[in-house]
């Protein structure tokens, strides 16, 4: 074999190798998305831990300037609360929230009944540290250092109670479980976070156009939740679900759902086609809603059941005009 | 002293791997393999800048789905069986041409084992270069975070391709060793035969490479929305085992059936 096909067969060999060990340790070792490819889903990604049940998104700022909010504005309640809750703390919810990101972190003691302890907001925008810690120590709170990172800490009535605030960046900052917040920071400085979660993070890639947007792990949701035996026996078997919605004049996007296998996923579709059925029938002649279930659409194969729908403003004109004509109570 | 069998099929394949490698028709294997990279480079380029290459129904089809075309379509359906055409077919037929049978059948050596050591080192030679370009190809068109969800369908891929090419390398060896014009008949049977047998109801099929070869394919289709389309077309199938079963007698039997016309035949070079 002379030198030159030597080294062909070296490099031939040499390509193959790394394609095959890369895959290898992508596939069961969980290289981080971001390592080859741009990453899907927003930067606070790298504070939610890799385990994460369930991660939602939802950018405020779309949302607040959004036709759709201000169609509800006139309902909203007074703002004499939202004035309060600025004088104290500096934060102007319409203003100073730039986007969210929630996520939920099954516990690891089964026996733990407070699944709301293992919840992360990760809220970006515009914060005054020093006077959040102010407000946190005259209300009996303290604060304190956690890798790098101040944490605000309040105190429950019971041991594991502990809710804190930490500002992981300058414009973001970690609200929850104390436990929670800790392990966003730990996940953000460790690298070992959601992005490594590479069926969460195809469902993240999945999501396009969508200013709010929820994924996750269907039974351990409904496992957390600690539904009763009977209730449990009906949930439909889904796996994993992602629910994208774009926010403007109306409200449009998709629920998608993974069943466990083919036939489950039919046996759904077939019951949703179901429900779309009767809904048409009954929307009869209200435009709005009419509108509303028309724009529903079953779509999805093998293992996957997708429902889109298009909520039009006109639905939510429907929808005040029916409450308006609605007669008075006779009482 | 006569070498056995293996042993000079090894020193057959050792020569003639060099001379298969930077032969005139590596030019023609680099181009018919260096389409699909360049394809996958524009795919991958059209991504980087927010287009879609792929479209069906006026549905994007994601990065897994327009590989799994790519490799259907282009690798399995028309690189593999066109390069064991060129190459099966020359693995005697070149060295009759070029008069150059006599330096190795003067040799003490067994005459099918001139054929077995081209043999493999066609079969070397091409997986080397298919499987690379393969990888190349997946790597560029398929984003990096569904790597692990399609890794073992690239696996099962990768082993088909390599499966195709021994199949029907072994195949056009025996044409190349038995017919005059090998070339014509093996173009014949992979653009004619193959083809029309595949599209007809009935046993035909059978008498292709390429019916059980197909019948591995779901296992590593595209799963997005040109699944349905493509199976459409493959959904007479024999099972998972019997395919293998079938290739395996096919590869074994034509290279077999080919040494034996090589150790038998009288090659008569023409002045």
């Amino acid at each position: 074999m002379t030198k030159k096909t030597r080294n062909f067969v070296l490099v031939s060999g040499a390509i193959l190798i790394i394609g095959l060990g890369t895959g290898l340790v992508a596939s069961y070792l969980g290289l981080p998305v971001s390592l080859l490819s741009s990453a899907a889903g927003p930067d606070e990604l790298q504070y939610v831990p890799q385990n994460a049940a369930v991660v939602a998104y939802a950018n405020v700022r779309d949302v607040m300037n959004s036709e759709f909010r201000q169609h509800f504005r006139q309902h909203e309640p007074s703002s004499q609360e939202r004035n309060e809750f600025l004088e104290k703390t500096g934060v102007n919810i319409e203003q100073d929230i730039d986007s969210v990101v929630a996520a939920f972190v099954p516990s690891s003691d089964p026996s733990s009944n407070r699944p709301e302890k293992s919840a992360v907001v990760l809220a970006r925008g515009r914060f005054e540290a020093g006077r959040l810690e102010t407000l946190a120590l005259e209300h009996g709170g303290s604060a304190e250092d956690y890798m790098g990172k101040r944490l605000l800490i309040h105190q429950g009535d019971a041991p594991g109670d502990a809710m804190a605030v930490g500002f992981v960046e300058p414009n973001l900052v970690a609200l929850g479980g104390l436990e929670a917040v800790r392990q966003a920071i730990d996940a953000g400085s460790s690298n070992r976070n959601v992005m490594s979660n590479n069926d969460l993070m195809r469902l993240v890639a999945d999501l396009d156009n969508s200013n709010a947007w929820a994924v996750g792990r269907f039974d351990e949701l409904a496992r957390e939740a600690r539904l009763p035996a009977e209730v449990q026996g009906q949930l439909p078997p889904v796996t994993w679900f992602s629910v994208a919605g774009h926010i403007n004049g109306g409200l449009s996007g998709v629920l998608k759902a993974e069943a466990r296998d083919e036939a489950a996923a039919q046996n759904l579709r077939d019951i949703v086609r179901g429900f779309l059925a009767m809904a048409r029938l009954q929307s009869g002649s209200r435009p709005g809603i009419q509108q509303l279930v028309d724009s529903l659409q079953l779509t999805g194969e093998g293992t996957t059941v997708a429902l889109s729908f298009n909520i039009p403003s006109e639905f939510f004109d429907a929808l005040e005009a029916m409450s308006k004509a609605k007669p008075a109570d006779p009482r | 002293m006569k070498i056995g069998f293996w042993g000079a099929s090894r020193r057959v394949f050792d020569l003639s791997l060099g001379e298969m490698l930077w032969s005139r028709r590596t030019i023609f294997m680099a181009l018919v393999v260096g389409g699909p990279v360049l394809l996958a480079l524009i795919v991958r380029a059209l991504d980087v800048f927010g287009m879609t290459a792929l479209r069906v129904n006026g549905r994007a089809i994601g990065g897994i789905g327009v590989f799994g075309v790519m490799l259907w379509m282009l690798f399995l359906r028309f690189i593999v069986p066109v390069l064991a055409v060129f190459y099966g077919t020359a693995l005697m037929a070149d060295e009759v041409e070029d008069k150059t049978l006599t330096y190795l059948f003067t040799r003490p050596i067994a005459r099918g084992a001139v054929l077995m050591g081209k043999y493999l080192a066609y079969l070397v030679c091409t997986v080397l270069v298919v499987l690379p370009a393969v990888m190349l190809v997946y790597f560029l068109v398929v984003p990096f975070r569904d790597v692990p969800g399609t890794f073992v369908s690239l696996v099962t891929d990768l082993g088909l391709l390599a499966l195709g090419l021994a199949v029907y390398g072994a195949l056009f060896a025996f044409v190349g060793a038995f017919f005059k014009r090998p070339l014509v008949i093996g173009l014949v049977f992979t653009f004619g035969w193959e083809p029309t047998v595949m599209a007809l109801p009935g046993y035909l099929k059978q008498f292709t490479i390429a019916y059980y070869l197909q019948a591995l394919v779901p296992h590593a289709m595209p799963s997005e929305g040109l699944t349905s389309l493509l199976q459409g077309f493959f959904r007479e199938t024999p099972s998972l085992g019997l395919s293998l079963l079938w290739l395996v007698v096919y590869a074994g039997l034509f290279l077999w059936l080919a040494t034996r016309v090589v150790e038998r035949r009288e090659y008569v070079l023409e002045q």
